[in-house]
C-alpha cells in the first residue's frame, strides 16, 4: 500500500491549540490540553496513544459532541473548510455540519445504534434527512446499497433485523456505512476495525482508500492497532496525557520514532512469527489529567528522564519537514 | 477435558414484521472441541462466523439448538439448580463491548463487588481492599472505585470488566475480544497478567480474538472457524507455522503488520462474504477458495485428523493424504 503525503496548500481541517475541559465534582479534568493538528483532503491522519489520553475527546470536540453537563471547549479553534466550527450556532452545526460534512464513527457501535429500530430504518434515516433518497422504496434501495458497500451479506433481508441480531463486527460496519452515507468531507473513525477480522479489515481499508481517491475524503483514524495504522495512515500523531507528543509521516514514526513514549509503544506490539515469553509493556501509569505535572508528562515512566524533564514541559522541536516532537532528549539525537 | 463442546448448533429464526419467517441464520452449525484444564484455547475467524454465539452457549446465555456443552463432564442443560449456581460462580466472562456490559447506574466498586458478594459475606474493609487490589491488577487507580462507568475512556472501561471477571476467583474465563479496545502497552500488561494468574491458579481460558499475532503469543491451541463450522484446529504454534486449510492460509496472509512498507495480501480471499442464511453447498468456503475442486461444491469435507493434535476439514487434504500414503 502506498502512502505519500498529498501536497497540501490549505488543509481540510486545522485544529489549533484545542483545550477541552471536563468539569467534574472531583475537579477540572483537562482531557485535551493544547492540541494542534491538520488533515489534508485525501489524507489520513492516525491518532494513537495510551488508553485515556484524550483521543476520543479531541474528536468529540471537533464535532462538538462533548458530554452535555461537564464538557466544554475552553480555548482554541477548529477550522474546517475555512469555517471555525467552535463558533457556529448549535443549530447550524446540527443541520449542515455534523453527520453531513463531518461524520464520526464512535468507538461503541452498540450505543450509536438504537435497539428498537431496524438496521434498515437507521441506515435510511440520515439519507432521507439530508435529502439523498426519498420514498419508502428509494430509501430502502439506497440503504441496501450502503450495506453492500460495507460487505454485509444478504443485505436485502438483513435490513429488517434489529442491531442485536448482528454480530459485533457487522454492527461496526453498519455504523461506518451510516457515516459514509452522506458523503462527508471529513470522516472521524474511532477504532473502526478493532472488532473486525483481518480479511475484512483489509477490505474496509481498501474501501476507505477508494473513497479518498474518488472524493478527497479526509480521515482521522483513532486506533490502537499499529498494523492498521501502518497500512492506511499517511501521517501519525502520537498523544500522551492530553497532548500530542510526536507527529510525523508514517514511515518516520515507525522507523525513526524520536519520542521515548512512541518507541515504547512500538516495542509493545506482538509480531506474528515471533513468540516471546512475555510482552514488553510500559511500567507505571499515566498522570492524572486533573492536576498534571508541570514537566514532561511521560517523565515518571521514561528511562531517559533528567531533572529538566521533571521541571519543565519540553518545547516542540522540528526534526524534519514532517516530523515534530516534544521531548528534551529526542531518541535518534542520542544515537 | 474441562470444557467440551459436542456437535453444538445454534440456529436463529428471523421473524418478519407480521411474523412471517424470513429465514434462518445458521450461526453455529455443528462445532466440537475440548479445552483442557489450565489451557488457553483461541477461536478465530471471520466476523459473523459464530464465535460470540459459541461463547454465549458456553456461558448459558443462549440455549443450543442441538448438541451440548459439558463442564467437568456434566452437560450444562442437565445440571441441577445447585450445579448451575456453582457453574456460574466458576465461570466468568469479559465481552467484546465494554460499553454495553457495565451497568451505567452502578459505581465501579459495586460492579466489581457484585460477583464477590453473590458467593460470600465479606467485611466492608476486606471488600474495599480486595476491590483496590483488583483495580491495581488492571492498572487503574484506587480512586476509580467511586466513579461511574461513563467517566472512563473505552479502554479503561474494558479494564473494569476484566477486574470484575477476576473478582470471584473463577476457574474458567471466556474472553470475547477482551483487549481490542486497549492500547498495545496495556494489552501487553493485561495479557501478561492473565498469563500470570493462569499459572498461579491453574485457570482455563477460551479467548476470541482477531489479532492473530496476539493469538499466537497467548494461546496453546487454536480453532479456526468459517461460517458456523470449525475448519481447522491444533496447537497454535503448529497451525500458524503450517496452516493446512486454505481459509487459515488466507487469514494469516492478510495480517497487517506494524510496518508501513508491508503489503498485506489484499487478494488473499476473493469474493463476497458468504451469508449464514444461505450457506454455500458442499464446503462452505469453496466459492472463495483459490484451490477449489469441482467436488468441493458438492460434498462437505470430513473432519480429518492430521496427527500431532492437528485436524482440518478440506478435500485437498484428502487427495494429498492419499498421494503421500
Ligand atoms: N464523561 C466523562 N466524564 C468524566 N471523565 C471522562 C469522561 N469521558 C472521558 N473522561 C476522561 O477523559 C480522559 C480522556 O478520555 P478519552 O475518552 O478521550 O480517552 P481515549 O484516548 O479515547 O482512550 P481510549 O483509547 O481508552 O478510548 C480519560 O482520562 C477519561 O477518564
Ligand atoms: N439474536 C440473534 N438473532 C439473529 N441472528 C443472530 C443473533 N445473534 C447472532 N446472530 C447471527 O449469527 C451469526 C453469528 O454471530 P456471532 O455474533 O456469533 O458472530 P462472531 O463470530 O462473534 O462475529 P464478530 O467477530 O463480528 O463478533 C451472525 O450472522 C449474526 O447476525
Ligand atoms: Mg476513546
Ligand atoms: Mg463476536
Amino acid at each position: 500500500m502506498q502512502q505519500t503525503v498529498p501536497a497540501q496548500a490549505q488543509p481540510l481541517l486545522r485544529v489549533e491549540n484545542l483545550q477541552t475541559h471536563l468539569y467534574l465534582r472531583r475537579g477540572v479534568l483537562k482531557a485535551v490540553d493544547g492540541v494542534s493538528l491538520a488533515v489534508g483532503t485525501g489524507e489520513t491522519l492516525g491518532l494513537v496513544g495510551e488508553s485515556g489520553c484524550g483521543k476520543t475527546m479531541t474528536c468529540l470536540s471537533i464535532l462538538r459532541l462533548l458530554p452535555k453537563q461537564s464538557g466544554r471547549i475552553v480555548e482554541g479553534q477548529v477550522w474546517l473548510d475555512g469555517i471555525d466550527l467552535t463558533r457556529l450556532p448549535e443549530q447550524e452545526m446540527a443541520r449542515q455540519w455534523r453527520g453531513r460534512r463531518v461524520a464520526m464513527v464512535t468507538q461503541d457501535p452498540m450505543t450509536s445504534l438504537n435497539p428498537v429500530f431496524t438496521v434498515g430504518d437507521q441506515v435510511g434515516a440520515p439519507l432521507r434527512a439530508h435529502g439523498l433518497a426519498s420514498g419508502a422504496r428509494g430509501v430502502r434501495d439506497a440503504a441496501v446499497k450502503v450495506l453492500r458497500h460495507v460487505r454485509i451479506p444478504s443485505a436485502e433481508t438483513r435490513l429488517d433485523d434489529y442491531p442485536h441480531q448482528f454480530s459485533g463486527g457487522m454492527r461496526q460496519r453498519v455504523v461506518s456505512a451510516m457515516a459514509l452515507a452522506c458523503q462527508p468531507r471529513l470522516l472521524i473513525l474511532d477504532e473502526p476495525t478493532s472488532n473486525l477480522d483481518v480479511t475484512i479489515q483489509v477490505q474496509m481499508i481498501e474501501l476507505f482508500r477508494e473513497l479518498q481517491n474518488d472524493s478527497g475524503l479526509g480521515i482521522i483514524l483513532i486506533t490502537h492497532d499499529l498494523g492498521v495504522a501502518a497500512a492506511i495512515c499517511h501521517r501519525v500523531a502520537v498523544m500522551y496525557a492530553g497532548r500530542i507528543v510526536e507527529v510525523g509521516d508514517v514511515r518516520t514514526i515507525y522507523r525513526r520514532a524520536a519520542h521515548p513514549y512512541t518507541r515504547a509503544l512500538l516495542d509493545s506490539i506482538p509480531h506474528l512469527g515471533v513468540r516471546r515469553e512475555r510482552l514488553a509493556s510500559i511500567g507505571g501509569q499515566p498522570p492524572s489529567l486533573i492536576d498534571p505535572p508541570s514537566g514532561c508528562r511521560f517523565a515518571p515512566r521514561c528511562a531517559h528522564r533528567t531533572a529538566q524533564c521533571e521541571r519543565e514541559y519540553p518545547p516542540e522541536i522540528q526534526l524534519a519537514p514532517h516530523h515534530t516532537v516534544a521531548c528534551w532528549h529526542p531518541l535518534h539525537e542520542q544515537a | 477435558m474441562l470444557v467440551e463442546l459436542r456437535n453444538l448448533r445454534k440456529h436463529f429464526t428471523l421473524g418478519g414484521g407480521l411474523s412471517f419467517r424470513r429465514g434462518t441464520v445458521f450461526a453455529v452449525d455443528g462445532v466440537s472441541f475440548g479445552i483442557a484444564a489450565g489451557e488457553t484455547f483461541a477461536l478465530v475467524g471471520e466476523s459473523g462466523c459464530g464465535k460470540t454465539t459459541i461463547a454465549k452457549m458456553v456461558l448459558m446465555l443462549e440455549r443450543p439448538s442441538s448438541g451440548a456443552v459439558h463442564f467437568g463432564g456434566i452437560d450444562l442443560q442437565a445440571m441441577s439448580g445447585a450445579e448451575t449456581r456453582s457453574y456460574r460462580r466458576q465461570v466468568q466472562a469479559v465481552f467484546q463491548d465494554p460499553f454495553a456490559s457495565l451497568n451505567p447506574r452502578l459505581r465501579v466498586k459495586t460492579i466489581i463487588a457484585e460477583p464477590i458478594l453473590t458467593q460470600e459475606r465479606v467485611e466492608r474493609a476486606v471488600l474495599r481492599r480486595r476491590i483496590e487490589e483488583l483495580l491495581d491488577i488492571v492498572g487503574l487507580p484506587a480512586g476509580a472505585a467511586d466513579l461511574f462507568p461513563h467517566e472512563f475512556s473505552g479502554g479503561q472501561r474494558q479494564r473494569i470488566a476484566i477486574a470484575r471477571a477476576l473478582a470471584p476467583n473463577p476457574r474458567f474465563i471466556v474472553l470475547d475480544e477482551p483487549i481490542s479496545a486497549l492500547d498495545v502497552s496495556i494489552r501487553a500488561q493485561i495479557l501478561n497478567l492473565l498469563a500470570d494468574i493462569q499459572q498461579r491458579f491453574g485457570l482455563t481460558y477460551l479467548v476470541i480474538a482477531h489479532d492473530l499475532a496476539l493469538v499466537e503469543h497467548f494461546s496453546d491451541r487454536v480453532g479456526v472457524m468459517y461460517l458456523g463450522n470449525l475448519v481447522e484446529s491444533g496447537p497454535t504454534a503448529e497451525v500458524f507455522a503450517q496452516p493446512r486449510h486454505p481459509y487459515t492460509q488466507a487469514l494469516l496472509a492478510s495480517v497487517l503488520r506494524p510496518d508501513p512498507d508491508h503489503r498485506p495480501r489484499v487478494d488473499a480471499i476473493r469474493g463476497e462474504i458468504a451469508s449464514a442464511m444461505s450457506p454455500p453447498s458442499g464446503c462452505k468456503f469453496h466459492p472463495r477458495c483459490p484451490h477449489a475442486l469441482e467436488h468441493c461444491a458438492v460434498e462437505a469435507p470430513a473432519w480429518r485428523d492430521l496427527g500431532g493434535g492437528c485436524a482440518a476439514a478440506c478435500h485437498l487434504l484428502e487427495t494429498s493424504h492419499a498421494q503421500s500414503a
